[in-house]
């Protein structure tokens, strides 16, 4: 009987079942992180059908429609831009194209409420262009503001992610299109293009999960969306209705998720490995300089822009009011919080990666999975979760710092993971072999040995959790106790209340901050 | 080596932050006999609070932890009440304050304050778990360039005519102020002649805001002509470098009117809260005359109290005609008064 027991064990771990204790904390990891979502689902379940029938015959087919209309515009533009970009930098003689490929990438490191703020003061009404000019070309409080803002500053996911599938093409294909007597434009329209419509529909779908959670540019630019509802229906008395609208966010991301998925699965290609050539540089002729007009554009727009008026209103501010004297302890607010996240996310990331990696099997990808929940979805639910969650089982917790930590584990946990993951697929299991061999046991193998293997891996992880930490709003917004404002809590209420000398400092560290990790993300994107 | 600095680094982060944690975090309730802090949760702007509690920090010497967080500390205050984090709420919006009182969520002092028979008991809970400290009156704000006094509207009523059409601006149904304002309504006019009122005035209105800052700017810009707003938005106004060029009507002050909706900004007691000994202290302090002065202080409401000096060319509040309503009846209706400007069309949030 017990014998049986052990078969099965070992055969659904494939023959290589996971020492207690690493089994044990991967799995008390994925259930922290999908515990807070499962309860938000619980909560709106338990909310009378009356309330249910309410919400979906009155508020939800508004909201759903503004929600799925604008992630559709917003991932069809960005899908665009950082497509055509990343083909133009990557692939053709455009001028500058070195300088160029960092720029365009730049409107990453602008967190979109931070962006958001800027094209109010300058699109805005009674902003710089309608002090000028008397009126503005585009009204920023719109659908058109809104898709036309969150475009321009999610662009960059397709652009890394095409942009890394561009730089990875051989030539071959290419060739033999063009021996078979097709013309250049009918290369790319038939060849180079769906060889890119994966990597560019993986791209899309960052975005779409982006302008799905995306709660402080749709709230500036006053869209509504399902975040940006149940944030407001926290702020009204009423947290059952926020958990209804979450769950139908949930669903709607994993619609997303599971259209992503399919699609994944049908369109595959492949490069033959071995002497793939890269690939010819094709010359623009007479269109070089219009195309290096449209990069410049999208930069002008995108990059400069927003950093020009930061730029402006931080030394504004200076003037005005000087720093203010509390900016060193919201930046220290900022520094524990997101510092805390990092430094738990690298910990807890490296015993689930290797647990999936070295114990590839059906459990192993059931916990690596859970531990993704919280990435996928929207600030909000996380904090709605992590409040629910803390007070029923951790009120210990709930009201302190320790919350925004929490939360921030939970969404970004999984930028640890796959970064560790990435540096741990190239350390051949055989060296854990011989680690055992010589004598360590299997802690050992991981703290002596792996550990030190993909420390750089690790570290980078750890570096975007607390960049992405560091930026995040909705969630830090709905957890900080008082007293504690960070960086990003002050852009949103001073950016609120129209006090743009006060946002933009903090804004612009932000920034700052986020370009550290970019020139990381690049090379990254380059080599995979 | 790599090793060395990953391992540097994470403890160093974790030292970092265990400092943090030790010096910040609000959990440890005060024992008896230390002042120590004060929690207030504030729905006000930070620009209104923040003066007023730095003050306390320098006469009391109790350190102050505040959380500006909007409406939304309505709903915090509700979901914490079984484990209740702060002591203080600040509200601007009476009703508020009577729907937390009405949850059990804020609760009356072991005794009350000195100094609140200074207020009004028509701007107070009856049982002390709340009283209000500075007046919001909703009033028109106009632009002196496209409209005259006598032209404009005398009362609100006026607002369903048509000739006012696009001319004027309102805030979004769900407004903490525009909530308090048609539950007034109701209780004058009750439910029909009030929807009525909305829908008409949803038709009428030029643009429906999130908040009433882009009522006045946008009035004084020449955008609208006039907006109903809450009186200081004018004295804001009238205060700018530019577009200043503003004038404010106290609207139902003729015979047999209604008189001009107040509502209060005030002070509640949270149920439980972990520093008893702090709130008490606050709530003598900011009952003192200076203090009441101070509490409407940047945000230019006036105070309730009308022995407290008035901002300058702010109305006193006993010089014009005010509304029946008792405050504390506004916490009842509240739920019902939502659901009615929803039923009437008028959205609750900006779509």
């Amino acid at each position: 009987m017990i014998s049986a027991v052990h078969t099965l064990w070992a055969r659904a771990w494939r023959g290589r079942p996971p020492q207690g204790w690493l089994l044990l904390v991967s799995l008390a990891t994925a259930i922290l992180m999908a515990a807070p979502v499962l309860y938000v689902g619980v909560r709106a379940l338990a909310e009378d059908a009356e309330r249910w029938t309410v919400l979906l015959d009155e508020r939800i087919p508004a909201l759903l429609w503004n929600t799925v209309s604008l992630a559709a515009v917003v991932g069809l533009s960005a899908g665009v831009l950082g497509l055509s970009l990343a083909w133009l930098v990557a692939r053709t003689d455009l001028p500058w194209r070195q300088t160029l490929r960092w720029l365009v990438a730049i409107p990453l490191a602008v967190p979109p409420y931070v962006g958001a703020m800027t094209y109010v003061v300058v699109f805005g009404p009674r902003g710089w262009v309608s002090d000028i000019v008397g009126s503005t070309p585009i009204d920023m409080y719109s659908f058109a503001g809104a898709a036309f803002v969150l475009s321009i500053f999610t662009y960059p996911y397709v652009f890394l992610v095409a942009g890394s599938a561009v730089g990875r093409m051989g030539r071959a294909h290419e060739d033999v299109a063009r021996s078979l007597g097709l013309g250049r434009f009918a290369v790319l329209r038939r060849v180079t293009l769906p060889l890119l419509r994966p990597a560019t529909g993986a791209g899309i779908v960052l975005v779409v999960l982006y302008v799905l959670s995306d709660f402080g540019a749709v709230a500036l630019l006053r869209y509504s969306t399902l975040t940006s509802a149940i944030y407001y229906q926290m702020g009204g008395f009423d947290t059952g209705a926020a958990a209804i609208l979450s769950v139908v966010l949930i669903a709607l991301t994993l619609v997303v998720l599971g259209v992503e998925a399919s699609t994944r699965r049908r369109a595959r290609f492949y490069e033959s490995s071995g002497a793939a050539q890269s690939p010819r540089r094709i010359e623009l002729g007479r269109l070089r300089w219009p195309a290096f007009i449209y990069v410049a554009t999208v930069f002008l727009f995108a990059g400069l822009m927003p950093l020009m008026v930061l730029g402006y209103w931080t030394a504004q501010g200076l003037l005005i009011d000087g720093l203010d004297p509390r900016f060193l302890q919201f930046a220290l607010n900022t520094l524990q919080a997101a510092g805390l996240a990092a430094a738990v996310a690298m910990f807890l990331a490296v015993p689930v990666v290797y647990l999936r990696s070295r114990h590839a099997s059906v459990p192993a990808a059931v916990i690596e999975r859970l531990a993704h929940a919280g990435y996928a979805l929207p600030g909000v639910i996380v904090a709605l979760g992590v409040i629910f969650f803390s007070l029923r089982l951790a009120p210990v917790v709930y009201g302190t710092a320790l919350m925004l930590s929490i939360a921030y584990v939970i969404r970004f946990l999984p930028q640890a993971m796959q970064s560790a993951s990435a540096s741990l697929e190239l350390v051949s299991p055989r060296i854990d072999e011989a680690a055992r061999v010589a004598g360590l046991r299997p802690l050992g193998v991981i703290v002596k040995v792996i550990s030190r293997l993909i420390a750089p891996g690790v570290l980078a992880g750890g570096a975007l959790v607390f960049v992405s930490s560091a930026k995040e709003l909705p969630a830090t917004l709905l957890l900080r106790p008082a007293g504690f404002d960070t960086l990003a809590i002050r852009v949103w209420v001073e950016a609120s209340d129209g006090a743009y000398h006060l946002a933009a400092p903090p804004a612009l560290v932000m920034v700052l901050l986020s370009l550290l990790p970019l020139k990381w993300m690049l090379d990254r994107f380059r080599e995979a | 080596m790599k090793i060395k600095i990953l391992l540097a680094a994470m403890l160093s982060l974790l030292a970092i932050a265990g400092t943090g944690c030790a010096t910040q975090t609000p959990v440890e309730s005060s024992s008896a006999d230390e002042p120590g802090t004060l929690v207030v949760y504030t729905s006000r702007k930070e620009a209104f609070v923040e003066p007023l509690l730095a003050k306390f920090t320098t006469d009391t010497g109790i350190k102050v932890e505040a959380l500006y967080a909007d409406d939304a500390v309505v709903n915090r205050l509700k979901e914490e009440a079984s484990r209740p984090r702060a002591d203080i709420m600040i509200g601007n919006d009476a009703g508020a304050l009577e729907y937390l009182r009405l949850q059990k969520v804020l609760a009356p002092l072991p005794a009350p304050p000195a100094g609140l028979d200074s207020i009004d008991p028509a701007y107070r809970a009856t049982d002390g778990s709340w009283f209000g400290l500075s007046a919001r009156t909703r009033v028109f704000i106009y632009n002196k360039d496209l409209i005259t006094e006598t032209e404009m509207p005398a009362t609100i009523w006026e607002l369903t005519d048509p000739q006012w059409k696009g001319k004027f601006a309102i805030t979004r149904g769900g407004n903490g102020s525009m909530v308090a304002h048609v539950s007034a309504l109701r209780f004058v006019w009750g439910d029909e002649k009030s929807e009525q009122w909305i829908r008409a005035v949803k038709e009428n209105a030029g643009a429906i805001t999130d908040g009433h800052s882009d009522i006045r700017k946008a009035v004084g810009a020449g955008e609208f002509a006039f907006g109903l707003v809450n009186n200081y938005y004018y004295h804001l106004q009238v205060r700018e470098p530019e577009d200043n060029n503003v004038g404010i009507i106290y609207p139902d002050q003729g015979q047999g009117d209604m008189g001009a909706m107040v509502n209060a900004a005030g002070v509640g007691f949270v149920a439980d809260g972990p520093n008893a000994n702090s709130a008490k202290t606050f709530a003598e302090w900011v009952l003192l005359p200076e203090n009441q002065k101070e509490f409407s202080g940047t945000s230019l409401e006036v105070p309730l109290n009308p022995r407290i000096e008035a901002p300058e060319g702010a109305a006193a509040i006993d010089s014009y005609k005010v509304h029946a309503l008792k405050l504390s009846s506004l916490g009842e209706v509240w739920e019902g008064t939502r659901s009615l400007i929803e039923r009437a069309g008028l959205d609750l949030e900006l779509k």
